[in-house]
């Protein structure tokens, strides 16, 4: 099962208890994937209970890039989170884990 | 009327190397170095030095690094735009000034940007019946954080850095403009920008690239996921704005230096630490990262064009900094074989342990160093067995009485835990300060500029 990490990387970091993820398709042709793989649903149910709030994805047509973001995601925020990853910089790369979802329909929908 | 500009970025947090910001005042034929030092933390630790000394509350590395820069900025002809002066622009600007007089760069003129501290004024706008409600977490009780405040800063925008420009300002000190308003006031005071519907997308392009560039190494090949690709990041080169008087720019650094500046590089920061990318929020404007469009036109070289946005917000951005308790913490390392077995039963002990202690937590998190500590809900177990394991404890308390507590139960472990446990030296437990977010109206903050001469 191919995985998101074979189609993009990321980029992540820290608003309030905000976590930011810049996911970046690493070809053109790979941006479809990255559009039907990144739902709130997916994104909420991988995560669990790290991430108590609402999920919003915004895509960036012009650079093949999705913006996710991730409310109530960092423990109460970078100063007062219990976690090691104070500002989400690494919460990012646990996106990569999502099963690729192929677009329209395809084979590999998880 | 300027066509086009030469901003470096200097620095892009407190801690950040110097030795590039050097390189870019040598090589750069910069018209300015725009220096970030500030983090939404940092104001509140910074205050808390100024209660202690009324002299200090700046970035205490400040008048190392400029004692540095200044001298190759004026012989350069550079000009250099900070936020350094943190929580005490004034007593900064005092030091930088001394500094200069024993450097020899006398006639040296610093301006001091202040009026972002509403600390003061908290209560009359209580009183006013201004709306305090915590951005985040829709929160309306500010009387709970009350008396426990100790930083209350606005995010500014570029106005006072645009009027000590026109006052002729070698180095400007800034405590909280926003780190965005470091490149959008050099170029608004050059290109005589101003608010108002003609320059709003121009604006709107400095707003872009100054988010692009602030975090200096960041667009450069630094935190990249091609880090692997990224050649002597040791020696890495911070990013320069060309910045062209028509709103487009490209994003370059110095031949000779480590690191790569390309479009997928230029992606990266623009994805980076922002809400929705079509309304990137700034005092200054609002940007749309959705139209930009980048293109590569040479060696480490990305044109940036199609930029613009909206005017500015009726409010700005506050930032209450609150004391919130204490965190202690603790980790220890089991090796193989059975290391996951032993970081289980030891957490099962530490947990033992908290109870006699009669620890008096809010949270208590674990987690499996190796495992689960960085992805947390979304980490698979191991399907085989670990050469090592760690585990991490963390507690939030409301006294650092109750937080030293999970360090001596840490400690006893060293014999009362499972055998072959490897700890490292014991942590202290630190002070928690909470951030309270929220939006105020512009009318709130009257920017003051002064110039010390020097």
């Amino acid at each position: 099962m191919p995985l998101l990490r074979d189609f993009a990387y990321v980029r992540s970091g820290d608003k309030g208890d905000v976590v930011s993820v810049g996911v970046i398709a690493r070809r053109p042709q790979d941006y479809p994937v990255l559009l039907a793989s990144l739902t709130p649903e997916r994104v909420k149910a991988l995560f669990g209970d790290w991430v108590q709030g609402a999920v919003e994805i915004y895509p960036m047509d012009n650079i093949e890039a999705v913006v996710v973001i991730m409310r109530g995601a960092l423990g109460g925020g970078a100063t007062r989170t219990l976690r090691l990853d104070q500002t989400g910089k690494a919460m990012g790369n646990g996106l990569l884990r999502l099963e690729a979802v192929m677009p329209s329909g395809g084979s590999e929908a998880a | 009327m300027r066509r086009s500009l030469r901003l470096g970025a200097g620095s892009g947090f407190w801690g950040d190397a110097l030795d590039p910001a050097v390189e870019l005042l040598e090589r750069g034929a910069l018209d300015f170095l725009s220096m970030d030092y500030l983090a939404e933390l940092t104001m509140a630790l910074l205050q808390r030095q100024r209660l202690k000394d009324p002299e200090a509350g700046y970035i205490p590395d400040l008048p190392a690094h400029l004692s540095v820069l200044l001298p190759i900025a004026r012989a350069r002809g550079t000009r250099i735009v900070c936020n350094g002066g943190g929580a005490n622009p004034r007593a900064a600007g005092e030091r930088i000034r001394e500094l200069a007089r024993e450097l020899g760069l006398a006639g040296l003129r610093i301006g001091v940007v202040e009026g972002d501290d509403v600390m003061d004024r908290l209560d009359d706008l209580i009183a006013a019946g201004t709306d305090l409600t915590n951005l985040d977490t829709g929160d309306t009780n500010f009387s709970a954080i009350r008396n426990r405040v100790v930083a209350a800063n606005v995010y500014t925008d570029s106005s006072g850095i645009v009027e000590a420009l026109a006052q002729g300002a070698d180095v400007v000190i800034a405590g909280r403009v926003s780190d965005n308003a470091l490149y959008v006031g050099p170029a608004m005071h050059a290109f005589g920008w101003r608010y108002g519907a003609s320059d709003t997308d121009r604006i709107a392009a400095a707003i872009t690239v100054g988010h692009v560039v602030e975090c200096a190494a960041a667009t450069t090949g630094g935190m990249s996921s091609r880090f692997d690709e990224m050649p002597n990041m040791g020696r890495v080169g911070f990013p320069i704005v060309e910045l062209d008087a028509d709103g487009t720019a490209v994003i370059t650094k110095l031949d000779h230096t480590g690191g790569r500046v390309d479009r997928f590089t230029v992606k990266e920061h623009l994805v980076y630490e922002i809400g929705d990318p079509n309304r990137y929020l700034m005092p200054d404007g609002v940007a749309d990262f959705t139209r930009v469009h980048l293109e590569e036109i040479g060696p480490d070289r990305v044109r940036l064009t199609d930029m613009g946005g909206g005017p500015r917000p009726e409010t700005l951005k506050l930032v209450v900094g609150y004391e919130d308790g204490w965190i202690g913490e603790g980790m220890m390392f089991f090796p193989w074989p059975d290391a996951l077995g032993r970081a289980e039963k030891a957490k099962q002990t530490l947990g033992e342990r908290f109870e006699r202690l009669k620890l008096k937590a809010d949270a208590v998190q674990f987690d499996l160093v190796g495992i689960n500590m960085l992805h947390g809900p979304a980490s698979p177990m191991p399907d085989y067995e670990p050469a090592e394991i760690g585990l991490r404890v963390a507690v939030h308390t409301a006294s650092r009485q109750e937080a030293e507590k999970v360090r001596r139960a840490c400690a006893q472990l060293w014999i009362m835990g499972p055998g072959g446990t490897s700890f490292g030296t014991p942590m202290k437990p630190r002070p928690v300060y909470g951030v309270w977010p929220t939006l105020v109206p512009q009318s709130v903050v009257t920017q003051r500029v002064s110039i010390l001469e020097a």
